[in-house]
């Protein structure tokens, strides 16, 4: 079966003029059972949350805790078992394997830990391979690829290959290839965890400005104290519930420095 | 950039693998389109010797003598060369029916046979215009060499001693050529199909080690929203360009090689001449399509698992 681009487009136009919605992401008791033979792994037993628009979440949870599940789940990698997901009003479970990709493609933007960046393409050619996947033209994709380039600060290193750029400067490529088309949510996994302090320190106001400049949902799972500061909410997954959801205020989050 | 020269190499690799099947199936194409090209020229070299000296027998030299020459039909490719070869022994003169050569004067049927020492009739006609009587007429030994059996003469019998000039080789000895050729080819296209297999073999393994290898490359692809058609296709396309290199590379190989061998053994003329060349190059645009087509169906068991991976795969950070 095929969609045509501007069919899909139209798809998600409607939905989201459906109230432009202030929840961005929402997921309504969602439970998630994984079966290897006859062991059944219970990964998620009913997580609910909703996430409004331009918000900074940050998810944490012990290792085991479903926290990467969940956070699968609200960027469109995998389907729940039971229970709903609604990313932009249109309910995840319903997709098919290439609306599940339209979906990947244009509504969320995916920043890794590892950086995942494509080693044998140069910077620039990074940044416009979702645009590709999108449909744009090469010429359109090259312009924008710069102006996001220009604001992620790299644009005189975009003919560079990753190889030949520091881990700071790869994961703000990153940044700009998860930024490429435009999307409403951005889904950042430990993207601190391999800097050292002061490069993540520059991610993070990255993440700050890209919030106020461009309106776009920041979904981020991490353990950096400096990040979950910065966030609106932070949510606490544990067992696969989630078990807390607070503020960055409420938080007693005291830094310690080193001198 | 490790990764990088690793997969470099294993390319490599993969190209010699294929370089070394294809090669294999083109050196035993040629080797057989030599072979028959040899035999082919012995026998007809054969063919004209056996002519030659029958001629001989009966007229003594050919040099100065009147040879007249009738063509019934089509001349076939030894009673050309046979033809080729009387005129080299410089006759005083070759009169023709039916035949413009440089060297042959025309001539017709009443005129034929004045003072000619011998009459061939050649081509591939089974009945000949004109009568044995009338060609022979005033021939000063009534001798007609005839290339065809049972060719029939029209017109009245004639007082000419018509001999067959024609070769045939021992029935019983084409037979078992025959049979000893069938066995033999039997068994290489069992060890040709042996080693194309191995190579497929060898190209669907290193492509599977090279999606492993990539799963976090593919993964994240798969995030930025590429559709499992279009992972399938990067391997299928990568194989295909491993078997186009590979393939050239090991048609040219799988030609020189029998080429010069044999070259070495008999002579570079004899090899060269005799060639058919546009089987030749028939057979290498085959061998390079199947080299393709090979390379193509190997991967296509890698690609299905690049394109079924699932991308959460990408975000497994501590693999």
């Amino acid at each position: 079966m095929t969609i045509s681009v501007s069919q899909l487009d139209e798809l998600f136009e409607r939905a989201s003029d459906v109230g432009k919605g202030e929840y961005v992401i929402r997921a309504v008791d969602v439970k998630k059972v994984y079966r290897m033979g006859d062991v059944e792994t219970h990964a998620l037993r009913g997580a609910t949350l909703d996430i409004r628009r331009s918000e900074y979440i940050s998810i944490m949870g012990p290792s085991g805790s479903g926290k990467t599940t969940f956070f699968n789940m609200i960027g469109g990698l995998s389907k729940p078992s039971f229970g709903k997901v609604y990313i932009d009003q249109v309910d995840i479970a319903q997709l098919d394997p290439y609306e599940l990709a339209w979906l990947r493609c244009r509504k969320v933007g995916y920043i890794f830990q590892a950086f995942n960046l494509i080693q044998v393409m140069s910077c620039l050619e990074n940044v416009t391979l979702p645009m590709a996947f999108a449909g744009m033209t090469s010429e359109d994709a090259r312009d924008k690829a710069m102006g996001i380039l220009k604001m992620v600060g790299l644009e005189d290193r975009a003919l560079h290959k990753p190889s030949e750029m520091s881990g700071g400067q790869q994961q703000r490529v990153a940044v700009a290839r998860a930024l490429a088309n435009s999307p409403t949510i951005l889904l950042a996994d430990e993207p601190t965890a391999n800097l050292d302090l002061k490069t993540g320190e520059e991610i993070i106001e990255l993440f700050s400005r890209l919030k106020e400049e461009l309106g776009v949902t920041i979904v981020t799972a991490t353990h950096d104290l400096k990040m979950l500061k910065q966030s609106d909410r932070v949510v606490w997954i544990e067992d696969g519930l989630i078990k807390k959801v607070s503020t960055a205020d409420e938080l007693d989050i005291q830094l310690e420095e080193i001198h | 950039m490790q990764g990088i020269k690793i997969r470099l190499g294993r390319a490599l690799v993969t190209i010699s693998g294929v370089v070394l099947g294809i090669a294999f199936l083109m050196n035993i194409l040629t080797g057989t389109l030599i072979t028959r090209a040899i035999a082919r020229e012995n026998k007809l070299r054969q063919q004209v010797g056996l002519m030659m000296a029958l001629v001989n027998q009966d007229i003594g030299e050919v040099k100065g003598a009147t040879i007249g020459v009738v063509v019934c039909g089509a001349l076939q490719d030894h009673e050309k060369a046979f033809l080729d070869q009387v005129l080299k022994q410089k006759p005083a003169e070759v009169r023709g029916i039916n035949l413009t050569m440089p060297g042959v004067t025309p001539s017709d049927e009443h005129a034929m046979g004045k003072d000619t020492d011998l009459c061939l009739v050649l081509g591939n006609a089974a009945g000949c215009p004109s009568a044995l009587s009338t060609l022979t007429a005033g021939m000063k030994h009534a001798i007609v060499l005839d290339t065809s059996e049972g060719r029939t003469f029209a017109g009245a019998p004639a007082p000419a001693k018509a001999r067959e000039l024609f070769f045939v080789g021992q029935k019983d000895e084409q037979d078992r050529l025959i049979a000893a050729e069938k066995t033999a080819q039997f068994r290489t296209v069992w060890i040709v199909v042996i080693s194309l297999l191995v190579t497929v073999i060898g190209i669907a393994n290193a492509l599977l080690m090279s999606v492993t290898e990539r799963f976090k490359e593919i993964g994240t692809m798969k995030c930025l929203g590429a559709l499992s058609g279009f992972i399938r296709q990067l391997f299928l396309i990568e194989s295909a360009v491993i078997g186009v290199v590979g393939s050239i590379v090991g048609c040219l190989i799988g030609i020189v090689f029998p080429l010069l061998a044999y070259t070495l053994a008999y002579s570079a003329q004899t090899v060269l001449g005799s060639l058919n060349y546009g089987q030749l190059a028939g057979m290498a645009f085959s061998c390079m399509l199947a080299g393709l087509l090979l390379s193509i169906g190997a991967a296509i068991y890698p690609a299905t698992i690049a394109a079924r991976m699932i991308p959460a795969m990408a975000l497994r950070s501590n693999v």
